[in-house]
């Protein structure tokens, strides 16, 4: 066996995905590996129902200070609950899915466990790519289970009513936003490994997508150089684009439905492409360093 | 005490990002509140003479500094617990003090976000506030009955955190359910039923809503004034008193035990 000289030989040895098992294999590991995990950590999973609750309390009452309890916003008038619902849940579980996948990685590295999964010779773009993975599903299907008793509850959606071509619409919207966390999730957990601020990067960013998509009212509200501001942020015109979905009849063929779902796929291959720019470098850079953990 | 409290200031310094990021977030916040009371939400139908901006200023300026005296205490002892410093600690100081000292330190820091909030909010809001003498008392007043209050509440969930060596998250869930149920983005009249109860079992509201009259209504009503402040020194002596039982039970216990620490 041929035993690495120099920290640039210790990372192609382990970023090698040639001798290692199939990417399948390898993602369905990560997978057992993460249930078993968050098994553990059970009572985090009820308080979580508790505080979804709260969260959603909070945006109910609220909404209920709006004059008239209705907001007018892209042609259609809609009651207060139902537009902030709407945008307050979307941006909330996009948002939960990109803190959990940055949580995963700083909780990784402070418990030493990350120098360990990135020298499997699985290779660490594959390991990165299916940590990911599982930290979106579980944090999808974790944040609507969360949900369901805040929809059983809360009169949120009385009187809605959604045709099949919009619904088909927001769906393929709703994949879209999915891809855009994905790879935002990647990118940041990459620079996560970097900083070892993963927690401060990501209430940071979600700090700014819950101000800049106008979560709790519409965006006319922004003066016009806010709102140029907030278009750079692909979640603002998706958040837009999805209520216009459910409450304005919103098509494939509507304007903001089509610059949402473009903007959201190139900014994801963009993403996708920073990622793999960096990932090898920031590899190294930490090996290089010795700061493969976080003290 | 004092020497708690400064090395927890420098022990926080040393934690700038996160110090700073909590800040940025609470202006994010504000800002966030400003915008939606653009929308004009009518505050006179809940008996408040003011905006909702100006409403919303004074729970959200208020918040990170709650935060902090609920979380400080409980806190840094489950931290002092798993690095190993807890048994070291109990031979040269008591709880009272390591309490006080290390809620000191933490709201002096959050105290900040007061007056950057202020200063944001007159820069780019429009925000002025203009107070008088006795405001300013009683403001401090109550602003030192809020930060005690949530300090012993911090020192019973600590006894619990020492007696079984865990952090339950039970505090990340009352400063959830005191950010949304005291009146800061929404006054509580809005509420009916249970969430009333909830809400009139947080110190916070009471607090809040002395100081919304003390700084937002043209003459100050004292009997709410009064009965807010003395509800909120009842709650401080009566979990005060409970926090120490506790906590000296505990600190027994896990001395008989011999599990000061966690390993």
């Amino acid at each position: 066996m041929n035993f690495p000289q120099t920290p640039t030989d210790v990372a192609q040895q382990f970023t090698n995905e040639n001798d290692s098992v199939s990417f399948n294999s390898g993602l369905k590991a990560v997978f057992i590996r993460n249930v078993k995990i968050l098994w553990q950590y059970k009572f985090t999973i009820i308080v979580g129902f508790v505080n979804t609750f709260i969260a959603a309390s909070l945006f109910y009452y609220v909404s209920l200070l709006v004059p008239q309890n209705t907001i007018a916003q892209d042609g259609y008038v809609v009651s207060s609950v139902s537009f902030i619902f709407a945008g307050a849940i979307l941006v909330d579980i996009s948002t939960k899915i990109l803190m959990k996948s940055m949580n995963s990685f700083t909780s990784e590295m402070r418990q030493g466990t990350f120098e360990t999964l990135s020298c499997l010779p699985f290779g660490l773009k594959r390991y990165f790519v299916s940590e990911i993975s599982f930290e979106v599903v579980y944090g999808l299907v974790i944040s609507i289970v969360h949900y369901v008793p805040v929809f059983l509850i809360f009169p949120l959606f009385i009187g809605f009513n959604i045709s099949w071509s919009s619904l088909l619409t927001l769906l393929l919207l709703l994949i879209c936003i999915l891809i855009f966390f994905f790879s935002l999730s990647l990118l940041a957990a990459n620079f996560t490994i970097l900083v070892k601020r993963g927690r401060e990067i990501a209430m940071v960013v979600v700090g700014l997508i819950h101000l800049l998509s106008g979560s709790l009212f519409p965006l006319d509200l922004f003066p016009q150089w806010l709102q140029v501001i907030a278009y750079f942020s692909p979640m603002t015109i998706a958040v837009r684009a999805c209520r216009l979905c459910l409450f304005g009849n919103g098509m494939i063929t509507s304007k903001i439905v089509w610059i949402a779902i473009i903007a959201l796929i190139v900014s994801s291959a963009i993403i996708i492409f920073l990622f793999n720019l960096t990932y090898k470098k920031i590899y190294n850079r930490i090996r290089e360093k010795g700061t493969a953990h976080e003290f | 005490m004092y020497a708690i409290a400064a090395a927890r200031v420098k022990m926080s310094l040393s934690y700038k990002s996160s110090y700073l990021i909590t800040l940025f977030l609470n202006l994010v916040t504000i800002t966030m509140y400003f915008f939606f009371s653009k929308l004009n939400p009518d505050m006179a139908i809940f008996g408040i003479s003011a905006s909702y901006f100006e409403f919303v200023f004074i729970g959200l300026a208020l918040q990170f500094i709650v935060g902090t005296s609920l979380a400080t205490v409980n806190g840094s002892i489950y931290n002092e617990i798993v690095s190993g410093t807890w048994s070291s600690l109990l031979l040269h100081f008591n709880f009272a003090e390591y309490a006080i000292g290390t809620t000191l330190a933490g709201t002096f820091l959050a105290s900040f976000s007061i007056f950057i909030s202020l200063g944001v909010s007159y820069a780019f809001f429009g925000f002025s506030l203009s107070v008088s003498v006795i405001q300013i008392a009683l403001i401090c007043l109550l602003f030192l009955l809020i930060l005690l209050s949530h300090m012993v509440i911090s020192m019973l969930f600590a006894a619990f955190t020492i007696y079984y060596q865990k952090n339950s998250g039970l505090v990340q869930l009352l400063y959830q359910l005191t950010k949304t149920f005291s009146g800061i983005v929404f006054p509580i009249a809005l509420l009916s039923g249970f969430p009333t109860v909830l809400a009139r079992s947080l110190p916070l509201t009471y607090g809040l809503e002395a100081l919304h009259n003390v700084i937002l209504s043209e003459n100050i009503q004292w009997e709410i004034v009064q009965r807010n402040g003395l509800v909120l020194l009842g709650f401080i002596i009566c979990i005060g008193v409970l926090s120490f039982i506790l906590v000296s039970k505990s600190i027994k216990h896990s001395k008989k035990h011999n599990k000061v620490d966690w390993y």
